[in-house]
């Protein structure tokens, strides 16, 4: 039975994946043409790099609930029961020489990306991934200890950002619509909303590292 | 109108804001923001139903852009059911659990359960098939966490084969979107609309296919069911009626507007498509009630029997030909299923408490130790029935009779099967529940507090009288336009 089960669903996907080839090689020319409405509309969005005008203003509310999605991963992971904290003790010397060495540099790039995301490829995402990874390395260096369950300060981090989102998102309703920037203040709402999001994404990723049960 | 009260947008921002607050405090006020928030939300509700009712359909431009552009939010009569019914059994709900869990809440319990109800808001004001899918991740992610919540082994696992379930759904639906992105360029609902209608290349019908399974996936659609009662059997009672009674809602909802709206032009080009939800629904009655009427733990058993009301919801498929009977049926059965399953859940969360016993047997003596419960179940069981004049009865009579109006016996023979099984299960409980157990040195058992007892009653209430007092809902639904 187990073993009929097994074929059967490799023949259902064997011929999904043949009908999805099919239909992909036969794609006709889409009717709507998004790129260009994006470009037409980019000068007043307050950026000039299309992406970030697309994910802070265009369509600025996915972003909004997208950062309320990775609270909840993270909220998973606390309902379900802490990790026990890694065994210490055996660490390299080097590790924490580098770490303190690299750790400003990283935060440096992090500060640049945030910026750059205005005209070119970067923005809050990538700098908060930047700096947790510095998170990560100074708790791989025993430089940082990890976080208890409730310490409330990693907690109001990764809130603050959100809170400022929906502050604005919310003011921005005497305009008629959730986030309506308007077009001369859309770049420094941008900044705003990009800033407090790469510390607060920056704390959230970083606490899947080293939110940890308490030793016993 | 004051533009800032926007009663659309606030009913996704302030979940979103009492969650998080929540998130702040380590669940400390939790119960407190969750309450405060539930009855302004259901305020908001009703400002929108009322709206709704006096305009027709509301449009709301986030980020002020138009279509394709942008995302465009919009209320219609179905919208502003759904909504009602989430902050209505979401309130009664909340008290429920305050009580319940006052001993240890489950961490995070509060802050979850603020974010899962923000995304269902979403999800039911949502026009764009892209921002749908990142509500559905809010309400899975959401619901998986609230399973998995302060559990033992067995628990996580039930929470984990959810997560893969409702992931795969997504899945499924994601890659869905990105076909139908490749083909027309826009992810708007309402321009793919008259898209899809003028052309519609194999993409489309391989998109539609995968979207619409995947959504069956997260509604445990018979054979799609196997996550759903260890699911909503295990969680803690508070969890199992939210989940129970809402969120396989949301995704029945998605299934439903995509049936209606872009899908409409594959669905009425090869009729004979309908009749496959209708199947699998109508095995889904047959299968879950008999697995009902075997369940052996209470929980288990009403568990099973929302895997066969679930089937309920689609026997409308086929019945769409002449007006909007057959969705004033559908929203009906979600509506009346809503209230008397949250009931019937958080009912069994006081039988079981009190007696200590998880299994069916445990009810023995109910009658005498907790009148007002089994009052309460009970009566959520003459809706699940479908027994006048209940909210469960007129939703069964109206899917009747748009049944035989378009020749489809088959349909009516199913629903009236089901309401007959669904008494042998109902009956097997209360019949126990008023077996009086010998006793005789034992103490009488404690007495829970009054708001478990009345919150369970409030809902089974509202169940019954939705049967007498449904007329304001099916007109909001039948100004629905497809």
């Amino acid at each position: 039975m187990k073993r009929f089960v097994r074929w059967l669903s490799i023949l259902a996907l064997t011929v999904l994946a043949g009908a999805l080839l099919l239909a992909i090689s036969s794609l006709p020319p889409a009717p709507v043409k998004l790129a260009g409405e994006v470009a037409a509309n980019l000068a007043v969005s307050g950026v000039s790099h299309p992406v970030t005008a697309v994910l802070l203003n265009f369509r600025g509310y996915d972003t909004f609930l997208e950062v309320a999605v990775l609270i909840i991963a993270l909220l998973g992971m606390l309902a379900a029961g802490l990790p026990p904290p890694p065994p210490t003790g055996s660490r390299n010397a080097m590790l924490p020489t580098l770490a303190r060495l690299a750790v400003p540099l990283m935060v440096l790039a992090a500060v640049y990306l945030l910026w750059a995301g205005a005209f070119r490829p970067g923005g809050a995402f990538q700098a908060a991934a930047v700096l947790a990874a510095a998170a990560v390395l100074l708790h791989l260096a025993e430089i940082q200890g990890p976080w208890p369950d409730n310490a409330r300060g990693p907690r109001l981090a990764i809130a603050g950002g959100f809170l400022l989102f929906l502050a604005i998102a919310a003011a921005l309703l005497v305009n008629g619509g959730l986030l309506r920037y308007p077009p001369e203040q859309a770049g420094l709402n941008i900044v705003l909303i990009e800033s407090g999001l790469s510390v607060s994404l920056a704390v959230n990723l970083a606490a899947f590292f080293l939110l940890r049960a308490p030793k016993s | 109108m004051n533009l800032i009260l926007d009663p659309l947008a606030w009913l996704i921002l302030l979940p979103l804001l009492w969650a998080t607050l929540a998130f702040v405090a380590t669940d400390r006020y939790g119960p407190r923001l969750a309450i405060a928030g539930l009855v302004g939300q259901l305020l908001c509700a009703a400002m929108l139903a009322q709206d709704v009712a006096s305009h027709g359909s509301i449009g709301h431009l986030a980020g002020g852009w138009a279509e394709p552009l942008g995302i465009r939010l919009f209320a219609d009569g179905l919208s502003a059911v759904m909504l009602l019914l989430t902050q209505g059994v979401a309130l009664a709900l909340v008290l429920y659990a305050r009580s319940y869990f006052s001993q240890a809440t489950p961490p995070a319990f509060w802050t979850l359960t603020g974010f899962l109800i923000a995304g269902m808001n979403a999800l039911f004001l949502s026009g764009d098939l892209f921002n749908l899918y990142v509500t559905l991740e809010l309400v899975g992610l959401a619901a998986v966490g609230l399973v998995a919540a302060g559990g033992g082994a067995a628990q996580i696992a039930a929470a984990l084969r959810y997560l893969l379930a409702t992931l795969v759904g997504s899945g499924a639906y994601l890659f869905g979107v990105a076909l139908i992105y490749g083909s027309y360029g826009t992810v708007s609902a309402s321009l793919l609309g008259q898209l899809i209608n003028a052309e519609a290349p194999i993409a489309v019908w391989l998109a539609a296919g995968l979207m619409l399974t995947g959504l069956l996936l997260k509604t445990a659609l018979f054979p799609f069911h196997f996550w759903l009662p260890p699911a909503h059997g295990g969680a803690p009672a508070p969890v199992s009626a939210l989940l129970s009674a809402l969120v396989v809602k949301a995704s029945f909802y998605l299934f439903l507007r995509l049936w209606l709206g872009p899908f409409a032009a594959l669905t009425e080009a090869q009729p004979w498509l309908a009749q496959l939800p209708a199947a699998l629904g109508a095995s889904a009655i047959l299968w879950g009630s008999w697995q009902a009427i075997r369940a052996d733990r209470l929980k288990v058993l009403i568990a099973y029997s929302t895997v066969a009301q679930i089937g309920y919801l689609f026997l409308i498929f086929p019945l769409f030909g002449t007006g909007a009977l057959a969705l004033q049926a559908g929203i009906l059965q979600v509506t009346a299923h809503g209230l008397a399953k949250a009931a019937m859940f958080i009912a069994a969360g006081t039988l079981i408490k009190v007696s200590g016993s998880e299994r069916v047997l445990g009810v023995a003596g109910a009658a005498v130790h907790l009148p007002v419960t089994l009052f309460a179940f009970a009566l959520a069981g003459v809706s699940l029935m479908g027994l006048p004049p209940s909210g469960g009865f007129l939703a069964k009579w109206l899917l009747i009779d748009a049944a035989l109006d378009q020749g489809h016996e088959w349909i009516a023979g199913i629903a009236i099967a089901g309401g007959l099984l669904a008494g042998i299960y109902v009956f097997r409980v209360l019949r126990l529940a008023f077996r009086v157990t010998i006793a005789d040195d034992e103490a009488a058992p404690l007495r829970p507090a009054a708001v478990l007892e009345w919150t369970a009653l409030a809902l089974a209430a509202a169940s019954i009288l939705l049967g007498l007092f449904a007329m304001p809902l099916i007109n909001l639904l039948a100004g629905v336009t497809r």
